[in-house]
């Protein structure tokens, strides 16, 4: 497996947020993580880039702990994250949002990377010179998500990609991800329903209060199994 | 084209300052010389303000160039401009870098008080080396340019104009960093850390680095000052001083670099006419001064001119 989270516990202000998750993501892998409003969706991403401590557990990348690794060393490993809010710094342009990650790391090619995301989204293009905080919300999804393109070159962390957007918006996102497939990258979505993205995943892991409580799977040339 | 706009602004900037030396009487030459040094270590605290913390201790650097200037002038014979000030920021630079990783991990208050105390432990340190003038200080002759040693009115100007360039060369410097990536990421650590820590930056290097460049400024300024006024005591780095700093730069803003010479002159101005007229009360004046530009323009006077762009725009 790429990605695994071992027994992972995250205590936030006291309070047990994660209890004991156990999830794998492989290469190439789209997976959802699926739960209600406060099931620790969020956390298990921020956990995985880094930004929540360990209470107890280890994150595994490719065979090596990085249970302790600084969040900008993990985006070096190529992990790209787009939040729930977006987080756009709102002075700077599109397009110097979406090549920030490129500026502080000299493994990704920024041109490349903004190519890549232009011919994905070639409605970027226009409004590549506006600054972050004139956009709508939809629109900062896009960019949220073509910066976490740029970034994340092995697993891709998509955190309600679809809240909030028009349903044209969300379904152009959705083809977006889509389109990834088959380039190794490995894809984790955290959702609280299913309706926008039931097509595109291999796998689904349902949360509820901070326990991963079963693996659907979704690729029908797998099985269904239980945690 | 963007840096060829920035370098076409500091060509006008230059020669508009410049033409300073021809048209103003000597004690606005004197006076727009400190203002212009004291800017440039207020530049610096801008750089700091633009990653979102502020230095109330750039005193510091301002009396450490202040005093290795002055040092190797009395006891090294050193007596060029050039060399002095580029001997001041070495060790600005170097002392810059040494405390930047420290003070990098702090914020907001933290930061603030942090390089305070340092300042203040200059000030203190100083006031009682009695073997360089202790609280009085020590006088330092006129500087050299080249080997060229002008006196009275040639030497002001050529002090003026020397001002001038520095200012013109570190503000055009500092305005392509701005607008550069490593200027940016500043920017984007002000709005939010944790975001641009994901995105794989390190925002204690980047804080670090933006604290050794305050350092650079700050001992520059403090070399020019000490120049132009021949005598150096620890006031230099006490903290009414770096208030004073602080002051010039929140009535700048951190939008706009010519709007930190700007501020800095209107200061000087303000507080010499207060002075002059109301000797009592002058720094009622200046809160007065001071309180007006923060209701009307909370974002500095560099406001007005990133208004105008994007009204431009």
């Amino acid at each position: 497996m790429t990605l695994k989270l071992e027994n992972v516990e995250v205590t936030i202000q006291a309070a047990p947020i994660l209890r004991g998750v156990n999830l794998e993501v492989a290469a190439g892998e789209r997976m959802g993580l699926v739960g209600r409003n406060g099931a620790g969706k969020t956390t298990v991403m921020r956990t995985i880039t880094g930004l929540a401590t360990l209470a107890g557990g280890k994150v595994f990348w490719e065979g090596e702990d990085i249970s302790v690794m600084e969040p900008r060393d993990r985006a070096r490993l190529g992990f790209g994250y787009m939040p729930e809010d977006r987080r756009l710094i709102p002075d700077l342009t599109v397009e110097e949002n979406m090549l920030l990650p490129a500026w502080v790391n000299n493994s990704i090619d920024g041109p490349k990377g903004l190519s890549f995301v232009y011919d994905l989204m070639p409605e970027l293009t226009q409004m590549s010179t506006r600054k972050a905080l004139l956009l709508s919300g939809g629109q900062q999804k896009m960019v949220a998500l073509g910066r976490a393109l740029i970034a994340g070159s092995r697993l891709l962390l998509l955190d309600e990609p679809f809240e909030g957007v028009a349903p044209a918006l969300a379904k152009r996102i959705s083809d977006v991800i889509t389109s990834l497939k088959g380039d190794g990258l490995s894809v984790l979505i955290a959702q609280s329903e299913l309706s926008h993205s039931a097509d595109l995943l291999q796998r689904e892991s349902v949360i509820e209060r901070g326990e991963i409580i079963k693996v659907n799977v979704i690729d029908t040339s797998l099985q269904e199994q239980q945690v | 084209m963007m840096r060829f706009s920035v370098f076409t602004y500091a060509a006008i900037g230059f020669v508009a300052l410049a033409a300073g030396a021809i048209v103003l009487p000597d004690w606005a030459m004197f006076l727009f010389a400190m203002a212009l040094a004291k800017g440039l270590v207020c530049l610096g605290i801008v750089g700091m303000m633009r990653g979102g913390v502020v230095s109330f201790g750039q005193g510091l650097y301002y009396c450490l160039g202040a005093y290795t200037a002055t040092l190797a002038a009395n006891f090294l014979g050193v007596s060029d401009i050039f060399l002095l000030t580029l001997l001041s920021a070495a060790v600005c630079l170097l002392v810059g870098l040494i405390f930047g990783p420290l003070l990098s991990s702090y914020r907001g208050i933290f930061f603030a008080m942090l390089s305070l105390a340092l300042s203040m432990v200059l000030y203190g340190s100083l006031s009682k080396m009695s073997f360089i003038g202790g609280t009085d200080g020590l006088n330092i002759g006129a500087p050299t340019f080249l080997g060229w040693a002008p006196e009275g009115r040639p030497l002001q100007t050529a002090l003026y104009l020397y001002v001038v360039t520095i200012v013109v060369i570190s503000g055009a410097l500092m305005r392509v960093y701005f607008d550069s990536e490593q200027g940016l990421i500043t920017q984007a650590t002000r709005d939010n850390e944790l975001r641009v820590e994901y995105l794989g930056a390190s925002v204690r290097t980047v804080m670090a680095y933006n604290y050794a460049f305050g350092a650079l400024l700050g001992g520059i300024g403090g070399t020019i000052a000490v120049l132009a006024l021949g005598h150096v005591d620890p006031e230099f780095a006490f903290w009414t001083t770096s208030g004073e700093f602080v002051f010039v730069a929140i009535l700048a803003g951190y939008l706009s670099v010519p709007a930190v010479f700007f501020a800095a002159i209107i200061l000087e101005l303000v507080r010499s006419f207060s002075s002059l007229y109301f000797p009592n009360t002058w720094q009622l004046s200046l809160g007065i001064f001071l309180l007006i530009v923060i209701v009307t323009l909370p974002s500095g006077l560099g406001s007005l001119v990133s208004r105008r762009k994007g009204q431009n725009t």
